[in-house]
């Protein structure tokens, strides 16, 4: 049974025009081309939609094309419930989960097992969600979900591994002042979010040390429980054999203690932008920049017309490629960059983030930077073209089907709602949100979401080269602002240098 | 895009794609071994097609290779390949353009001043060998006659794209739904591949045989531009891409591998247009390119219009040359020792074989018994020595010749050269001791999981069969794995045994530079004798280790005063060290502090 291949309706299936089109001649341009249409009906969540005893629902999508099955369990164990005396604790329980033994088996023995059944077996957690996964051969389908329910119930935090987990954690952080890329990453994200909001902040050598065996265990007791959680699950298998095999599992779990208070949604970051100019030293070649502010939030429902304008907006001024503005002018036109271009976050618990980005060679910093804040002057001061607003709508419906492209996809794609509160219609009126844009909706959005005059203005690279900028140039990387300069962090302690 | 043979991770994983199906424990139904049914057909001209019918899907993944990679450089042209690559997406006589009979009009005299500066930089050279410049093609230097050049050529630039149709080519395809358009270049192929929706098939016809039918190279000054700076954030801004380029050229010594695939920065200033013309003649000639489609289509209404759209162009006039330098063999082992912003790590690097050579499923299922969670690296370097955060090989067979690399990043205080002695010690027991049979299930049963697990993604199974096609044999996606399921213990021992000599061995050791560490050591250290060091800076760990478990303030301020009374009792030598003892004590109370107001939520 493979329920989403009777989803697609193909006209190009009567084939009959297209005989036609094989010998007639060869249109002078594409645009005189003719295309059968593509009728693409959105899969609806209610089939794919089930629910165990316990009440946790799961997305089962069946795909026996290949032997395998793939299972996600999302659950409520991110950074965002983690104590601030206690930072990397989540992401450490995550990880450890995996990697430190579980139920029956030390983690030698696990590691063993898994890979002799072939069995990939993930444990993660983020910000604001944490997840086990497992893709196995549907043939060893038993034995591979036992070493699942065993890392996610009763994991061992042995603690040798967790010694190693440690170590190499230490390793990676003497690398954060390595990569010019990491440096802006890191600084980007606290700019926008502040140091302590659990989605920015950093663990240090003493944070890390300070994690103990006990509090992983605790902090799993505690947050790793049936309450919250969504499972997908998709490949060689029938949902009522998935059921089954949950059911008896899920029957198995005693969690111990009281159900935890669980902040939802997560916390926002209380953190406001301080507008300016600000460098950090590093002698490379060239500089890497991002340039600026808040971005938006979606409401409950995921119906503010604004969204779906602000996301051919920024596909019209930086984020389409090369049929985008920012592209087209530094990367096409100058030659001064190998990426160029502008993100337009619309977060789901708090506003994302709106974004230019470039890396270019340092004399030409200021210069990249000018014609990618005039772009973003131009969309606030002039209406877009009907040809670039057809192109970015265009783009966003006829690839929209490729959301759903496989079983997977659309399993994870509802369990992801789930978990995040995204209503269905969302999907069943995309195509039409999207339709709706019109040029005066593109710069209404653009005059009330972006602020050229009020950016960070982040960059990394060498400030004699970048100050000193292009002698065949008028712009100068003091026009804007008055460069603060950033020091670089100890990378183990995150103190400031010098 | 530059595309290194590595390709991705997924595809490193296929190395190892052995079936056996009974060797896994429990009973079960034997899924049989994964096969790809590929339809082949080939036009008059030479043009290769692949077909894979995936009738679920609502698009096609389809894309070409040209066999052509920068092994069929010269010195001179290094970075042609790849700034080739860039072209293709520039437009065509149809694409891009206003007015085609300006627009080359334009080009033409474009090329004309190019020229002459050309030959100005000839002077430059001359200059810069005779030590009366730094560099000859700053803009600091430039010449008079160089600087009315470059004005003039501005002008005609500014005059084309007034009459431009700005990335027409790239429009076309987004607004019909294309999307993971990309291309990529490595030493021995260049990749284009996109996803458009089925019903647009036709125009995947269109626009891939306009532009290897129809190019215009237009813009070509302003790409080089951006491949130098693709360059720069390659390979001169990252942490070790300079020293990687550097040890590549090291590795091969005849062969024409050793030069970087983006090319030298020298060659990149003066790359000319005509070159670029010759090259596409030769290179991306029908019989030199070979196509694949996966995704839902018809098949006969694809050769249909394979025929009508490919089908315009005819044979090369001249067969592309093969590549006939072969490397030399190495006579003795060559270290680099390097210093960057970077973690200390370690590479060894063998010469091994090519695509398709006999050895290399055995090669592949040595690196197989060698990687992952319980490989034997991972088990000692990692879990056991604690001497690395990481340690793999990598088997990479690529069109002309292969190489086989160990690579490990350095824990704690261990040394790269520690590593490299680790890794030797590693293959001695491969060579002398006995593998035991369930190991070498192990790493066969995995290979039974990937090799369907590579064919979950259409876009991911066209990828490799471009790739394999690139490398000689597209087959290589349904034999692979039948091949290294025949590979015994005995076969892993013999190559184990013949490729790995003591002066074939090509290493890098890569040392942290000095002033970027966080462990450097302090200056109040230096003056201690070496032994000294050793024991104040295990102290120092200790210490902050002791510290890190401590919240309360109290005591930490207790610990700080308890410091004070032991310096002052302490010999004068030692005088200076204190201070840092008790920085980290102040760093943690710091730490606390900051985390006190901050639980309040605020910022």
């Amino acid at each position: 049974m493979k329920p989403y291949r009777a989803l697609v309706v193909l006209a190009l299936l009567a084939g009959a025009w297209f005989t036609a089109s094989a010998t007639a001649p060869i249109p002078a341009h594409p645009r005189d081309l003719k295309y059968g249409p593509l009728t693409f009906e959105v899969p609806k969540a209610d089939k794919y939609q089930f629910k165990l005893k316990n009440g946790i629902p799961v997305y089962i999508a069946p795909d026996h094309s290949l032997p395998l099955v793939d299972i996600t369990i999302w659950i409520r164990a991110g950074a965002f419930v983690e104590p601030l005396e206690k930072i990397g604790l989540a992401g450490m329980a995550g990880t450890m989960m995996r990697r430190g033994g579980a139920g029956p088996w030390t983690a030698e023995q696990f590691d063993e097992r898994a890979d002799f059944l072939a069995a990939n077996l993930t444990s993660f957690a983020g910000a604001t969600e944490a997840q086990v996964g497992l893709n196995a051969l549907s043939g060893q389908l038993d034995p591979s979900l036992d070493l699942l329910f065993a890392m996610l119930t009763q994991p061992r935090f042995q603690q040798d591994r967790i010694d190693v987990e440690k170590g190499n954690m230490l390793e990676a952080m003497k690398q954060r002042n390595d990569d010019a890329d990491s440096i802006l990453r890191r600084e980007w994200a606290w700019k926008m979010a502040g140091e302590n909001h659990y989605s920015s902040r950093q663990p240090t050598q003493g944070s890390l040390e300070a994690l103990t065996r006990q509090d992983l265990a605790d902090f799993h007791r505690k947050f790793w429980r049936p309450e919250g959680m969504v499972i997908s699950v998709s490949g060689d298998i029938a949902p009522k054999e998935a059921l089954a095999r949950l059911e008896a599992r899920f029957a198995a779990w005693k969690p111990e203690g009281p159900k935890p208070a669980v902040p939802w949604p997560p916390a926002k970051p209380a953190h406001s932008l301080e507008p300016g100019l600000y460098h950090i030293e590093k002698d490379i070649p060239q500089a890497k920049v991002s340039i600026g502010h808040q971005g938006a939030q979606w409401d409950p429902k995921y119906e503010n017309p604004d969204m779906f304008a602000l996301m051919v907006m920024n596909d019209i001024l930086g984020g389409g490629g090369f049929t985008s503005r920012i592209t087209k002018r530094v990367r096409s036109d100058e030659g001064l960059a190998y990426s160029a271009g502008s993100q337009f976050g619309v977060g789901t618990y708090w506003p994302g983030t709106f974004r230019i980005f470039f890396q270019t060679k340092s004399a030409s910093t200021a210069y990249a930077a000018s014609l990618s804040l005039a772009e973003v002057k131009r969309i606030r001061n002039e209406a877009v073209s009907a040809d670039e607003l057809a192109t970015a709508k265009n783009s966003f419906i006829e690839t929209f089907p490729r959301q759903f492209e496989s079983a997977g996809a659309i399993a994870d794609l509802f369990a992801a709602d789930e978990y995040i509160g995204r209503p269905h219609a969302y999907w069943l009126k995309y195509r039409d949100n999207l339709g709706k844009v019109t040029e005066k909706d593109v710069q209404r959005v653009a005059q009330r979401y972006l602020d050229p005059g009020k950016v960070v203005f982040l960059l990394v690279g060498k400030w004699e080269d970048i100050l000193k900028g292009d002698p065949d140039r008028t712009a100068k990387i003091t026009d804007f602002g008055t460069p603060v300069q950033l020091p670089l962090r100890d990378p183990l302690t995150l103190q400031p240098l010098k | 895009m530059i595309q290194r043979p590595c390709l991705s991770p997924r595809l490193v994983l296929l190395a190892l794609a052995a079936v056996i199906v009974p060797v896994l424990p429990a009973a079960q139904a034997a899924p049989t071994q994964a096969q790809v049914p590929v339809e082949v057909f080939t036009l008059d001209n030479g043009m290769k097609f692949l077909l894979v019918q995936k009738p679920e899907a609502t698009t096609v993944s389809a894309g070409w290779v040209a066999h052509v990679g920068s092994s069929n450089e010269r010195p001179g042209i290094t970075g042609l390949t790849h700034l080739f690559e860039h072209m293709m997406f520039k437009g065509s006589h149809t694409l891009g353009t206003k007015d085609i009979t300006r627009d080359l009009q334009i080009i033409e005299e474009q090329e004309k001043l190019q020229e002459k500066i050309r030959r100005i930089y000839d002077e430059q050279r001359a200059r810069w060998r005779r030590g009366e410049i730094d560099d000859p093609f700053a803009a600091a230097n430039r010449t008079a006659p160089e600087a009315e050049l470059q004005k003039q050529f501005q002008a005609l630039v500014d005059e084309q794209r007034s009459l431009m149709i700005k990335d027409e080519f790239d429009k076309v395809y987004t607004e019909a739904g294309g999307s993971s358009m990309n291309a990529f270049t490595n030493q021995d192929m260049t990749v284009y591949f996109i996803t458009v929706p089925a019903n647009k098939l036709e125009l995947w016809f269109w626009m891939e045989s306009d532009r290897l039918y129809n190019l215009v190279l237009r813009e070509f000054y302003s790409e080089r531009d951006v491949v130098t700076e693709e360059r720069r954030l390659r390979t001169e801004s990252t942490p070790t891409g300079k020293y990687d380029e550097l040890f590549e050229a090291l590795v091969w010594q005849s062969h024409p591998y050793g030069w970087p695939v983006i090319g030298w920065p020298s060659d990149l200033k003066v790359i000319s247009k005509e070159q670029a013309e010759e090259y596409y003649r030769v290179h991306y000639a029908p019989n030199n390119v070979t196509a694949a489609l996966v995704g839902n289509f018809d098949p006969k209404l694809v050769k249909e219009l394979a025929a009508k759209y490919f089908g315009r162009a005819s044979r090369g006039a001249v067969d592309p040359p093969s590549v006939v330098t072969m490397e030399i063999p190495q006579l003795a082992a060559q270290k680099l020792t390097a210093e960057c912003d970077c973690q200390p790590e370690t590479t060894v690097t063998y010469k091994t074989v090519g695509f398709g050579h006999k050895d290399g499923f055995a090669l592949d299922v040595l690196a197989g018994l060698m990687n992952g969670r319980t490989g034997r690296l991972y088990k000692s370097l990692v879990l056991d020595r604690k001497i690395a955060t990481s340690a793999n090989v990598r088997q990479n067979s690529q069109k002309w010749a292969g190489t086989f690399s160990f690579n490990a990043e350095t824990k704690g205080e261990a040394t790269p050269d520690q590593l490299e002695q680790a890794w030797y010690g590693e293959l001695k027991k491969i060579q002398e001791e006995p593998i035991p049979a369930e190991e070498l299930q192990k790493v066969k049963n995995q290979t039974l999981g990937s090799s369907f697990r590579r064919l979950e993604n259409p876009f991911f199974l066209l990828i490799q069969l471009l790739v394999f096609d690139g490398l000689g044999d597209w087959t290589h996606v349904n034999t692979w794995t039948a091949r290294t399921l025949a590979v015994t213990e005995a076969d892993v021992k013999r190559v184990a045994r013949e490729y790995f000599a003591p002066e074939k061995r090509n290493i890098a050791l890569y040392y942290r530079k000095a002033g970027t560490a966080s462990e450097e050591v302090p200056p109040e250290l230096a003056e201690l004798p070496a032994e000294m060091q050793g024991m104040v800076k295990n102290q120092l760990k200790a210490i902050r280790q002791q510290v890190a478990a401590i919240s309360d303030p109290a005591q930490l301020q207790q610990m700080l005063a308890g410091m004070e009374t032991r310096k002052a009792q302490a010999p004068p030598q030692f005088q200076k060290i204190f201070p840092l003892f008790q920085k980290i004590i102040e760093e943690r109370l710091a730490q606390l502090a900051a985390a006190a107001p901050a639980a309040g939520g605020a910022q």
